[in-house]
């Protein structure tokens, strides 16, 4: 999590201003942090002295005075009074443009810090080892889904400490699963976290037991899985309302599935290139080249098809740290794609093999970027205010 | 919008229930005197921010609502219609208009005290105060309890809560700090603490509520700006507000958050309302806002899962389609598959 810097505030304005005057201790009282104050009675059960139940002590101004006060009017029930104000609303409130300059901040920025794109990253390459897994498994190639197996579980695995490490309190990360939430992608995407992590590893502890058959299966049940884990991170910054986000509540996630299938593939074939290459597993990297490359290039055409509608909330994509990791990312997936239809057919290991390093690397950059322009987008009080004004996304 | 019709229903008590509580904020009586701030701070013990002054431009040395300030107190120092630039206050007076100089305070008596005094200059250079203000605005804000609420909504671990008064708070023994009612509230209210690692925000002073009392904020308000009670109550006297003012010559009187219609509804009606005078953006608030995951999770889940088939269905074909072609992977295909 983001730590604020040195001591808070109120540990320095206590020690400045520390003193004691005539045997007084005026030490000002500063508060503490993250709850609301604990307070008790000096005798249980005893009421404040003034005080009337039933939150009648609000009602002591003259403002609440049903004849004699000029504060508001004394409207007729019929309703039409209902039709004025809510049109008066409408006047002020309506109508596409901002009218005066807007004050902010509106929303706050996200406060999450490097843990948490990188973990997009693990949990969507986790996700498309589980898809090379199952296509492994449907071309019968058990060796290389073996080993797509343990890329999945090896990636989710990663992902979880960094999910942890983000918390702001940490060692409560099991409140997670305190309730199931389906209503919260974030309740979501963590029980098909820990549902993709069990499943994976059973796969991967049945293919050690030589169970091929429990390990098919539960390949197959850890790549259902994979569909959401993939996805969600995506579908978790669209459900927000920073406006670059929220705006691309469309392509979001089918944005970071293709990066996630793209990098499982590549990892998946990276692993297999590290581990041999036997004869036969030729044509299942043959086929993984294929995955990263499709899905790379998809990501490169939602991309572009969402930039289109983004309009001024897609400023904080285009300029400063995100601008620049967005750029680097298409520019590392473009040369991916122009090296591997270099590489067709020949070239040695190494021209084999760059394009799915570059593709993991691209990868990591689309999901740092994306989630880099949530402050900049957040901070960008016109965009935010636009997008207010627009109405729903 | 999409929005559903709450869960407000389900957490209603049976029987006697206790009716939504809430807060109305009329800034036509808005002081800026921060009596509310101050309370707020005290009964709940929150810390402080620390003296920095960051804004010279404005009054408004709060800022924005945070973990640790359950209440703001918006100044907005609103200028004149059209403020003279340096340049065309130069232009104006170099075409021997006089140009807008008398704008700037100030001017006028520096001028008096020394003749040789180049106004224009000391103007261009940015040493002259600032033009006038026009209006000074104030406004209470505060967590607007949101029928819809994007916290609520977000919250992974149940740390938030709709309580028996229909108001919205987090548990601070629950909360684990994830971060991401942050980025789900559509006002910029809830903050995760950057020393304590939880998200705070204003609970409508539930300690009070619970024993019968107003809250604190309402309680010190000495305007009656801050007003609070049952819900229904507090729209009735608003609307009544509302209707009252044009007669007392402000025309452009509206309630933000209540009294709203379908799809100009706030959030689903907010539990802190506030009357205006001004459009929503000079007090930082949006137009309109519902909960972002009622109005983007369906349909971003949706297009999710869709990619996700998709994908994994390219994966099986593309690898289907590498092995035929390679040949001979019928042997191993069967061997691998069907056993």
């Amino acid at each position: 999590m983001s730590h604020g810097k040195g001591p808070p505030p109120e540990e320095r304005i206590r020690a400045r201003e520390q003193r004691v005057i005539d045997g007084r201790d005026i030490t000002p009282a500063v508060g503490t942090r993250g709850e609301p104050g604990d307070w008790r009675r000096a005798a249980e059960g005893a009421e404040v002295r003034g005080f009337r139940r039933r939150f009648e002590d609000a009602g002591w101004s003259f403002l609440y005075r049903t004849g004699g006060s000029r504060y508001a009017a004394a409207r007729a029930a019929d309703g039409d009074g209902d039709a004025g104000v809510s049109a008066a609303a409408r006047a002020m409130r309506g109508g596409r443009d901002v009218p005066v300059e807007v004050k902010g901040p509106v929303i706050r920025p996200n406060v999450w810090t490097w843990e948490v794109p990188v973990y997009f990253w693990f949990g969507g390459t986790a996700s498309g080892a589980a898809f090379a897994a199952l296509a492994c498994e449907a071309a019968g190639d058990a060796r290389s889904a073996r080993v797509a197996r343990m890329v999945a579980i090896g990636a989710a695995g990663c992902g979880g400490p960094l999910l942890i490490m983000d918390l702001g309190r940490p060692e409560r990360f099991l409140h997670m699963f305190r309730i199931f939430k389906p209503r919260s992608p974030m309740s979501l995407g963590a029980w098909c976290l820990l549902a993709f992590s069990n499943t994976g590893g059973a796969a991967v502890a049945a293919d050690l037991l030589g169970r091929r058959r429990t390990a098919r299966a539960l390949s197959a049940a850890t790549a259902v899985f994979g569909l959401y884990l993939g996805s969600y991170t995506g579908v978790l910054l669209a459900s927000t309302a920073v406006p670059a986000w929220a705006r691309s509540r469309r392509f979001l996630g089918p944005i970071f599935m293709c990066t996630a299938t793209a990098s499982g593939a590549a990892a998946t074939r990276l692993a297999l290139a590290a581990t041999g290459t036997p004869a036969g597993v030729q044509p299942t990297r043959d086929g993984l080249a294929a995955v990263e490359a499709i899905a790379m290039a998809a990501e490169l055409a939602l991309s572009a098809l969402n930039d289109r509608g983004l309009g001024i909330a897609g400023r904080a994509l285009e300029s400063g740290r995100p601008g620049r990791l967005l750029k680097a990312a298409r520019a590392l997936n473009a040369t991916g794609l122009a090296a591997r239809l270099a590489a067709r057919g020949r070239g040695g290991v190494a021209a084999d093999n760059a394009p799915s390093v570059l593709f993991l690397a691209a990868a990591l950059l689309y999901r740092l970027g994306w989630v880099a322009a949530g402050r900049p987008s957040a901070l960008d009080h016109e965009a935010v205010a636009t997008l207010g004004r627009a109405g729903s996304p | 919008m999409s929005a559903a019709p709450t869960e407000i229903a389900v957490h209603r008590y049976d029987g006697g229930a206790p009716e939504r509580l809430g807060f109305f904020t009329d800034t036509t009586l808005c002081i800026g005197c921060k009596s509310c701030e101050v309370a707020c701070k005290q009964w709940n013990d929150l810390p402080a921010d620390g003296y920095d002054v960051r804004r010279g431009r404005s009054f408004d040395h709060t800022g924005a609502l945070s973990a640790a300030t359950w209440r703001h107190v918006h100044f907005v120092e609103v200028p004149p219609e059209a403020v003279p630039t340096p340049h065309e206050a130069q232009a104006a007076l170099g075409a021997g208009a006089g140009g807008n100089l008398p704008r700037i305070p100030a001017a006028g008596t520096i001028g008096a005290a020394r003749a040789d005094l180049d106004l224009v200059a000391l103007a261009a250079s940015g040493a002259l105060p600032e033009a006038e203000i026009d209006r000074w605005l104030f406004a209470s804000d505060v967590c607007k309890h949101c029928t819809n609420a994007g916290c609520l909504d977000a919250c992974p671990t149940g740390a938030l809560i709709r309580t028996e008064f229909e108001t919205v708070i987090v548990q601070p023994d629950v909360c684990n700090g994830c971060g991401y009612c942050v980025t789900a509230c559509p006002f910029g209210v809830v903050d995760r603490d950057p020393y304590d690692g939880r998200a705070a925000k204003c609970t409508l002073c539930y300690d009070r509520l619970q024993d019968g009392m107003e809250p604190a904020c309402a309680k010190a308000c000495p305007t009656d700006s801050i007003q609070f009670g049952p819900y229904d109550e507090l729209v009735e006297r608003a609307k009544g507000r509302v209707v009252e003012l044009p007669e007392r010559g402000i025309a452009t009187a509206y309630l933000y958050g209540a009294g709203d219609e379908g799809a100009d509804q706030l959030a689903g009606g907010l539990g802190a309302f506030f009357l205006l005078t001004e459009p929503p953006e000079r007090f930082g608030l949006p137009a309109h806002a519902d909960s972002p995951i009622q109005e983007n999770a369906p349909v971003a889940t949706a297009a999710g899962l869709a990619a996700g088939v998709a994908a994994a269905a390219t994966a099986v074909v593309s690898m289907l389609v590498a092995h035929r072609r390679s040949g001979g992977r019928g042997r191993g295909r069967a061997r691998g598959w069907r056993r």
